[in-house]
C-alpha cells in the first residue's frame, strides 16, 4: 500500500462518514474541519516560518463577522461574502503584517497577542455588528443553487475546503516562494544571503494563513447562522496555536490532527468525567489539561509524526525527472567584466564595535576570475570583512564597490541581486528540507514564480528547471548520490560543500566562502580544490577564507593577510609566505 | 452528591424497552465554568433537586457545560438533541448563548427555557423564537422597576458604569431607553471588565458628572469593585444594582460599603419578608429550604431559582402534553409540550407567576419583581 | 483634566502597574533560566489569596488537597523514573523538595491555621502553601520536557494554566475574594495623601526588583542559573544541574507569586481565573524588557498600569482596545532599539 492510496482510503471513509454518523458527530466532525482550516495556517506560520501568532482568532472572527454583516444588513449572496471575508482578513493580515512582522521573536508574538484582544473588543464595541450580544439571522448558504443549510451538506462543504487549503499549502510549500519561506525557520541570515525579501515572505505567509482563517470564519458564520465575539476571542486564539503544536507543526497534516484530538477529547471528557468522578465539579479541563502534558511529553513533535510513523513511507523524489536540461537562465556569471577588472573593490573600510575596532582601514581588490584568500590568525576580523562584504554588517566607514557599484550599506538581499553568493562558517542549511531542494534555493533569484502560481501549480516548469539547475550543481560538487537525503542527515564535510553548491546555483559573478575546507577529509579537500579551480577556470571569481595553507596554496592566486584588523600583505602566494610580517603574526608573540 | 445518571440511565432505559413507557429526556446547558461559572455553578448545584420523575413519567436530566461560549452552546446542544433525543432544553445561563441556538431550535422542533436575562430571545415571537422561553425577569422589567424607583425618589440625574459585555450592554439599551422615557438625564456611561483589578478613571469620570444615583450594570461579585471604589472616593449619593448580584457572596466581599445600595430582584430574594398571599413565597420558601440544605451551597441563589422554576413549568406542561397522546422522545411530544408551556397559566413558582401565550413568551408581570435595599448586610424588602 | 484627578489616576496606575511589575519579575526570572514562558504565574498569585481568604472565612483550605495530590503525583513519577534508570543518587533531596515539604505546608495550612489565627500567620500558611506547590509542578509538567523548543515549552506552560485554573476553580468556587486592608496612613505629597496600599506595593516591588538584579546579576548562583538557559549542555559540564535550576527559578517564581498575592489582595477582589489576565499584563512588560532586563521589564509594566488607569478614564468602553493597540507600536519600537539578531528557531 503506497501512501497515495492510504490518502485515498482517508479520503474515501471522510466522505462516506456523514451516513455511519449521528447528525451531532457530523457537526463534531465539521467543527474539526473549521479548527483544521485555522490550525492549518499556523502550521504555515508557526512549524514552517517560525513565527508564533495569537492572533489567527481575530482573523477568523473578522471573516465571520464579513459574512455575517453582509449577509445580514446588505443581502450578499454567499460567494460574495467568501470573497469579501477573505479580502477582508487577507487585507488586514497585510497591514498588521507590515506593520509587526519587521520584529523578531518575543515581541512579535506579544504583538500578536495585542492584536487578538483588541479584535475581540473592537467586534463586541460596534452596534451595527450587534455588539456582545451578537447578530443572528444570517440566511442558509446557498451556492449555485445549492443549500448548505443542514448538517450533512454543510459538513462537505468544509471538507471540500479543508482538502483545497491542504492541497493550496503543500504546493506552496514546495515551491521556489515555500522553500524560501521554510528558510525563514532558521532565522534571517539564511534566505536574505540568496536574495529573498523575509519580511515580505513573512508578511505572505501571515497573508496565506489569515485568508485560511478567513474560510473558516466564513464557513462558521453560515453554519451556527449566528455570530458574536466570544468564539473569535484570546481564548480561542490560544487554542489554536494549542492544537496546532499538539498535532505537530512540522506537518500540514498535523493541523487535522491536532484538531481532530482536542475537539474529539474534549467531547468525550464531557460524557465520561461526569461516570467516573461523579462530583458537581467540573474537571474536564484539568483532565484535559493534564492529558495535553502527558501528550507533550511523549511526543515533542506532536501527534501527527507518530501517526505518521504507522503509514506507509512518502515515495521517494522522482530523481530521472532531474536528468533534463532544462534550465533557469543565468545570471551573473561570465559577466561582461572582462579579465583583470576589479569585480570587488574594497576601499579603506573600517567597523566598529563599541569600543573595539575589528577592521581598520582595510583596502584591497579583487578582480575577476581570481582567487584571493583572506587569511590572518584568529581574530584578524576576516569573518567580519567577509560580512560587510556581503551586506551582513555595515561599514563605520570606508567604501566597498563590487563591479563599480558600492554595496556597503546594502541589505545582503540586495548584494546578492548584484551577483554575489556565500556559504557561512557555521553552515546554514535547513536541515528538514532534502539536499536538492536546499542548493535549489540559491537559485531563488532566478525564478520568477509567485505564491499564487506556487499554490495553483502553474509554476511546474519553472520547477522543473530549478530542480534539474539545482540537480546539475549537486553533481558538480560531486554530491549526486545525496540528492534526496536531508541536509541533517549529512555529514558536515558534505553540508559544507552543500553550500558551495547552493552558492553556485545562484550563478554568481563573486562566490564568497567563509572555511569551506573545515572539516572535510583529506580526499575531500582535494576535490573541493579540484572543483574551486574548474570554476576558476570558468571565470568565476572567488574569495575565500580559510586556514588550511595547503588547501589555500593550491587554488589562490592571491594572498591577502590580515591581523588584528589590519592589512599586513597582500599579493603572490610564495612572496606573502616569506614575508617575515606574515610569518611573525602568525608563529610570532 | 452524585451528578446526573447520564449513559447508565439510558442503557437501563434501552434495556427496559419493553415496557411502553419512554422515559422523558431534558437537556440542561449551563455557564458553570469560564466567565459566567459564578451563575452557572449555582445552577448546576440545583440540578440534583429536581424531580425524577413527572406525572409518572421517569425523567432524565443531562446536563453539559458550555464553558460561556457560544460555540459550545451549540455543539452541546446538538449533542443533547441528537445523541440523547432531549424533549426540552432548559438554558443556557447567558444571553449571546441562548441567541445563537434559535436556529437550532426551531429546526429540529424543540422548546427551550433559557435561563438567560435578555428580553431579545424571546421577542417578538416570529418563527425561531416560537420554540423560546425564558423564566428570568427580562432586563426591561428589572430596569422599569428600577427606573420607577429613581423617578419616585427624585433623581434626576444618574451614572451608568456597567459591565463591558453582553449583560452590560444589553442592561444599556433597557435603561438609556427608560431613562430617555420618564426624563432622567444620564450623565456618565462608563464600562469595565470582569477582571480589571482597578476602576479608578470610570469612578472619577462618575463623580465627577455629580450625579444624584448611580447605576451599576454588573454581575456576581465583580460588581462590588465599582461600589467601594465610588465610597472610597467619597460618593455619597444613591447606588442602584442590578438582579445580577442578588446573592450572599456580593454581602460579603462588599461588607459595610454596600449599605443603603437598592437592588431589584426577583421576589425569591426576600421570600420571608413578602406577605403570605404573594403567590411566590410558597414556592420560594420550598426551594430555599431545598438549596440551602445542599452542602457547601451557602444561601440562595436566585440564577439557581430560575432553573427551579424552568422545572416548575415543565412539571406543569409535562402532564397536559401527555395527555395530548404524544410519547417521549418523538417530535410530536416537543411540538405538544412546547404547546402546553405557551398554554400554561398561572403557574406559580420562586420568582412570580408565569402567564405565556402565543405573544408572549416570558409570562410574568409586577407579581415577579421586588424592590430591595441592602440593610445591616442583608437584604430588606421595600416595595414592589 | 485637574491636578487632584491627574495624581489619583496616577497613583491608580503605579498601584496597578506595580502588581504587573511583580508579575513581570517572576516571568523573566523563570523565562532567563528556563525558557518556560510561565502562563500559570497569575494562578501562584491568585491561589494565594484565595486561601488566605478562606482561612479568613474559616473554611478549610481546599489548596492543601491539590498540594498534596500534586506532591503524591510528583513522588511517584521521579521514583518510577529513577526505579528505571536504577538511579538513587541524590534522591532524598528530591523526596525532600518533592514530597516532604510541600506535605509540611499542607499539614500547617490544615492544622496549625484557621480563623482565629493572626493574620500575618494566614498569609504565611497561605505562602507556604503556594512554594513548596512550586517543585511537584515543574517536576509534573516541565521536567519531561527539558530541553524542548521554547514553543513546546509555552504550549506545556498553557496546558498546566488550564490544570491549574480548574483546579483552582474546585478548591475556590466562582466567587471572588478580597483580603483587608492595610490599615497604616500612608505618606503625603504636598496636598495628596498616598494610600496605604500603593506604598505596600511600589515597596515590594523595587525590593524585588532590587533583589532580582542583585541575585542573577551580581552572585554566583544567580549567574550559574542564567547559564542553564543559554546552554544545557554547557551548564552540565561545569557541575550546574538544568533541573535543579528549573526547579529552583520555579519554587522563586511560586514564592514571588504568593507574596504578590497577599499584597494585591486587599486592592482588588481576585477570582479563580484572574490570574490570566494579571499574567498576560505581566507578560507585556517582560517583552518590553526583551525576556532579559528586570529592570526595563518593570518599566514596560508601570507603563502598562498607568496606561490602563488613564485610558479607564478617558473612554472606558474602549480601555482595552487602546491599552492593546498602543503595544503594537511601542513593541516596534523596542524590537528597533533591540540589537538582539533574530536567530532563534522556534
Amino acid at each position: 500500500m503506497t501512501r497515495r492510496s492510504c490518502v485515498a482510503v482517508v479520503l474515501a471513509i471522510a466522505a462516506v462518514l456523514p451516513w455511519l454518523a449521528t447528525p451531532y458527530q457530523v457537526t463534531v466532525l465539521s467543527f474539526i474541519g473549521l479548527y483544521s482550516m485555522v490550525a492549518l495556517g499556523l502550521v504555515l506560520l508557526t512549524g514552517v516560518a517560525g513565527l508564533i501568532s495569537f492572533g489567527q482568532a481575530a482573523f477568523v472572527g473578522i471573516g465571520a463577522y464579513a459574512a455575517a454583516y453582509l449577509s445580514v444588513a446588505l443581502q450578499w449572496g454567499a460567494a460574495a461574502t467568501l470573497l469579501a471575508a477573505v479580502a477582508a482578513s487577507s487585507v488586514c493580515a497585510l497591514c498588521i503584517g507590515r506593520l509587526t512582522l519587521s520584529m523578531g521573536g518575543h515581541y512579535l508574538s506579544l504583538a500578536t497577542l495585542a492584536w487578538g484582544i483588541s479584535v475581540y473588543y473592537a467586534l463586541g464595541q460596534i452596534p451595527a455588528l450587534g455588539g456582545f450580544n451578537g447578530l443572528g439571522g444570517i440566511p442558509p448558504l446557498m451556492l449555485a443553487g445549492v443549500s448548505f443549510a443542514s448538517e450533512v451538506p454543510m459538513y462537505y462543504l468544509i471538507l471540500g475546503c479543508l482538502c483545497v487549503g491542504l492541497v493550496l499549502v503543500r504546493n506552496l510549500l514546495d515551491s521556489r516562494p515555500g522553500r524560501a519561506i521554510r528558510a525563514l525557520r532558521s532565522g534571517a541570515v539564511l534566505p536574505e544571503s540568496f536574495g529573498a525579501d523575509t519580511l515580505r515572505l513573512k508578511v505572505a505567509a501571515f497573508a496565506v494563513a489569515a485568508a485560511l482563517a478567513g474560510v473558516s470564519g466564513w464557513l462558521h458564520a453560515y453554519m451556527q447562522r449566528f455570530v458574536n465575539p466570544t468564539p473569535f476571542g484570546l481564548n480561542m486564539g490560544i487554542e489554536y496555536l494549542f492544537m496546532a503544536v499538539i498535532g505537530g507543526v512540522g506537518s500540514i497534516f498535523g493541523a487535522v490532527a491536532g484538531a481532530a484530538l482536542v475537539t474529539v477529547l474534549k467531547q468525550q471528557l464531557q460524557d465520561w468525567l461526569p461516570g467516573l468522578l461523579g462530583q458537581a465539579g467540573n474537571f474536564e479541563i484539568v483532565v484535559f489539561g493534564a492529558l495535553m502534558l502527558f501528550v507533550l511529553a511523549r511526543a515533542t513533535g506532536g501527534v501527527w509524526p507518530l501517526l505518521s510513523r504507522c503509514m506507509p513511507a512518502a515515495p521517494p523524489m522522482d530523481t530521472g525527472a532531474l536528468a533534463g536540461t532544462a534550465l533557469v537562465p543565468a545570471q551573473h556569471g561570465n559577466g561582461p567584466d572582462g579579465e583583470g577588472a576589479a569585480l570587488l573593490s574594497v576601499a579603506g573600510v573600517v567597523k566598529r564595535f563599541g569600543g573595539l575596532t575589528a577592521v581598520d582601514s582595510v583596502s584591497f581588490d579583487v578582480r575577476a576570475g581570481e582567487v584571493v584568500a583572506l587569511l590572518g590568525p584568529n581574530g584578524a576580523g576576516k569573518s567580519t570583512m567577509f560580512n560587510l562584504v556581503s551586506g551582513n554588517l555595515t561599514p563605520s566607514a570606508g567604501e566597498i564597490r563590487m563591479r563599480g557599484r558600492r554595496i556597503d550599506g546594502l541589505r545582503s538581499r540586495e548584494i546578492a541581486a548584484l551577483g554575489l553568493a556565500r556559504t557561512f562558517q557555521h553552515v546554514k542549511l535547513a536541515g528538514d528540507m532534502s539536499a536538492l531542494e536546499n542548493v535549489a534555493m540559491g537559485a531563488y533569484l532566478r525564478g520568477r514564480s509567485g505564491l499564487l502560481g506556487a499554490m495553483l501549480r502553474l509554476n511546474r516548469a519553472e520547477e522543473a528547471a530549478l530542480r534539474q539547475t539545482a540537480a546539475r550543481q549537486l553533481a558538480r560538487c560531486g554530491l549526486s548520490e545525496c540528492v534526496t537525503e536531508l541536509a541533517a542527515n549529512l555529514p558536515l564535510g558534505r553540508q559544507r560543500t552543500l553550500e558551495v553548491a547552493r552558492a553556485l546555483c545562484a550563478d554568481p559573478a563573486l562566490l564568497l566562502l567563509d572555511e569551506p575546507a573545515a572539516g572535510l577529509r583529506h580526499a575531500e579537500k582535494d576535490e573541493l580544490a579540484r572543483l574551486l579551480g574548474q570554476l576558476r577556470d570558468e571565470g568565476v571569481t572567488i574569495l575565500i577564507v580559510d586556514h588550511d595553507m595547503e588547501f589555500i596554496m593550491k587554488i589562490a592566486d592571491r594572498l591577502v593577510v590580515m591581523r588584528f584588523g589590519q592589512k599586513i600583505a597582500d599579493g603572490d602566494p610564495g612572496d606573502v609566505r616569506r614575508d617575515p610580517v606574515v610569518q611573525e603574526a602568525y608563529l610570532g608573540a | 452528591m452524585r451528578r446526573i445518571v447520564v449513559r447508565f440511565a439510558l442503557v437501563l432505559a434501552a434495556l427496559a424497552a419493553a415496557s411502553a413507557h419512554a422515559d422523558l429526556n431534558i437537556g440542561i446547558v449551563i455557564s458553570a465554568t469560564g466567565p459566567a461559572a459564578s451563575v452557572g455553578v449555582t445552577q448546576q448545584r440545583t440540578v440534583p433537586l429536581l424531580p425524577r420523575t413527572v406525572a409518572g413519567e421517569k425523567v432524565n436530566y443531562i446536563l453539559l457545560d458550555d464553558a460561556s461560549d457560544t460555540s459550545t452552546t451549540v455543539k452541546n446542544v446538538r449533542k443533547l438533541i441528537s445523541e440523547y433525543q432531549i424533549d426540552a432544553l432548559v438554558g443556557p445561563s447567558l444571553t449571546p448563548n441562548s441567541l445563537a441556538l434559535l436556529d437550532v431550535l426551531a429546526e429540529t422542533g424543540t422548546p427551550m427555557i433559557s435561563l438567560a436575562g435578555s428580553g431579545a430571545i424571546v421577542e417578538p415571537v416570529d418563527a425561531k423564537r416560537r420554540w423560546a422561553f425564558k423564566t428570568p425577569q427580562s432586563d426591561t422589567l428589572m430596569a422599569t422597576i428600577v427606573v420607577k424607583h429613581m423617578v419616585e425618589t427624585g433623581i434626576k440625574r444618574v451614572a451608568f458604569i456597567g459591565f463591558n459585555d453582553a449583560y452590560g450592554e444589553g442592561w444599556w439599551r433597557e435603561f438609556s431607553k427608560l431613562a430617555e422615557l420618564r426624563k432622567l438625564e444620564v450623565v456618565a456611561n462608563e464600562r469595565y471588565t470582569r477582571t480589571d483589578t482597578s476602576v479608578a478613571g470610570q469612578v472619577l469620570r462618575v463623580v465627577a458628572a455629580n450625579p444624584d444615583a448611580v447605576f451599576i450594570a454588573a454581575s456576581g461579585t465583580p460588581a462590588v469593585l465599582p461600589q467601594v471604589t465610588l465610597v472610597e472616593r467619597g460618593y455619597k449619593g444613591k447606588v442602584y444594582q442590578t438582579h445580577g448580584v442578588a446573592n450572599n457572596d456580593f454581602l460579603r466581599v462588599g461588607g459595610a460599603k454596600l449599605e443603603g445600595t437598592f437592588v431589584p430582584a426577583g421576589p425569591v430574594l426576600v421570600a420571608e419578608q413578602l406577605r403570605d398571599d404573594h403567590p411566590a413565597k410558597a414556592p420560594s420558601l420550598e426551594f430555599i429550604k431545598k438549596y440551602e440544605a445542599i452542602p457547601g451551597a451557602g444561601s440562595r441563589s436566585t440564577f439557581a431559582a430560575y432553573l427551579w422554576d424552568a422545572s416548575l413549568l415543565l412539571q406543569d406542561a409535562v402532564p397536559r402534553a401527555l395527555k395530548q397522546g404524544g410519547k417521549p422522545g418523538t417530535p410530536e411530544f416537543r411540538k405538544a409540550l412546547r404547546d402546553a408551556i405557551e398554554t400554561g397559566k398561572d403557574v406559580r413558582a420562586t420568582n412570580g407567576v408565569f402567564n405565556m401565550s402565543a405573544t408572549d413568551h416570558i409570562g410574568l408581570d409586577q407579581r415577579s419583581r421586588v424592590m430591595t435595599r441592602i440593610e445591616k448586610g442583608s437584604w430588606k424588602y421595600i416595595g414592589e | 483634566m485637574d491636578a487632584g484627578t491627574f495624581q489619583f489616576l496616577l497613583q491608580d496606575g503605579i498601584t496597578s502597574g506595580a502588581v504587573y511589575v511583580l508579575l513581570a519579575m517572576a516571568l523573566v526570572m523563570v523565562f532567563t533560566v528556563t525558557r518556560i514562558v510561565m502562563v500559570p504565574q497569575g494562578e501562584f498569585v491568585v491561589f494565594s489569596v484565595l486561601t488566605v481568604a478562606a482561612f479568613q472565612q474559616g473554611l478549610a483550605p481546599r489548596l492543601a488537597w491539590i498540594v498534596v495530590g500534586a506532591a503524591l503525583v510528583a513522588t511517584a513519577m521521579e521514583l518510577a523514573q529513577r526505579w528505571i534508570a536504577r538511579d538513587a543518587a541524590g534522591l532524598a533531596g528530591r523526596l525532600l523538595a518533592l514530597l516532604a515539604l510541600p506535605l509540611a505546608a499542607a499539614a500547617l495550612a490544615v492544622w496549625a491555621v484557621d480563623q482565629s489565627s493572626p493574620y500575618a500567620w494566614q498569609c504565611v500558611g497561605a505562602i507556604a502553601l503556594v512554594t513548596t506547590l512550586g517543585p511537584p509542578v515543574y517536576r509534573i509538567a516541565f521536567r519531561p520536557l527539558a530541553g524542548a523548543s521554547p514553543l513546546v515549552l509555552l504550549i506545556a506552560a498553557i496546558a498546566l494554566h488550564f490544570l491549574l485554573v480548574g483546579l483552582g476553580l474546585f478548591a475556590f468556587g466562582p466567587e471572588g475574594s478580597r483580603l483587608p486592608g492595610f490599615t497604616f496612613e500612608g505618606p503625603r505629597i504636598g496636598d495628596f495623601r498616598v494610600s496605604a496600599q500603593t506604598v505596600v506595593v511600589v515597596a515590594a516591588s523595587a525590593m524585588l526588583i532590587g533583589a532580582m538584579l542583585l541575585f542573577f546579576g551580581q552572585t554566583l548562583a544567580g549567574k550559574a542559573l542564567r547559564a542553564t538557559a543559554v546552554s544545557r549542555t554547557g551548564a552540565r559540564l561545569v557541575g550546574i544541574s538544568p533541573d535543579s535550576a528549573g526547579e529552583l527559578s520555579l519554587t522563586l517564581a511560586a514564592l514571588v507569586g504568593a507574596v504578590s498575592g497577599v499584597l494585591i489582595g486587599p486592592a482588588t477582589t481576585l477570582y479563580y481565573d484572574s490570574g490570566f489576565i494579571l499574567g498576560l499584563k505581566g507578560f507585556v512588560g517582560a517583552i518590553f524588557g526583551g525576556l532579559a532586563g528586570y529592570a526595563l521589564a518593570a518599566t514596560g509594566a508601570l507603563g502598562v498600569g498607568l496606561l490602563e488607569a488613564f485610558a479607564s478614564f478617558w473612554a472606558s468602553a474602549y480601555k482595552e482596545i487602546i491599552v492593546f493597540t498602543l503595544i503594537v507600536p511601542v513593541l516596534m519600537w523596542r524590537a528597533l532599539v533591540d540589537p538582539h539578531v533574530d536567530e532563534e528557531a522556534a
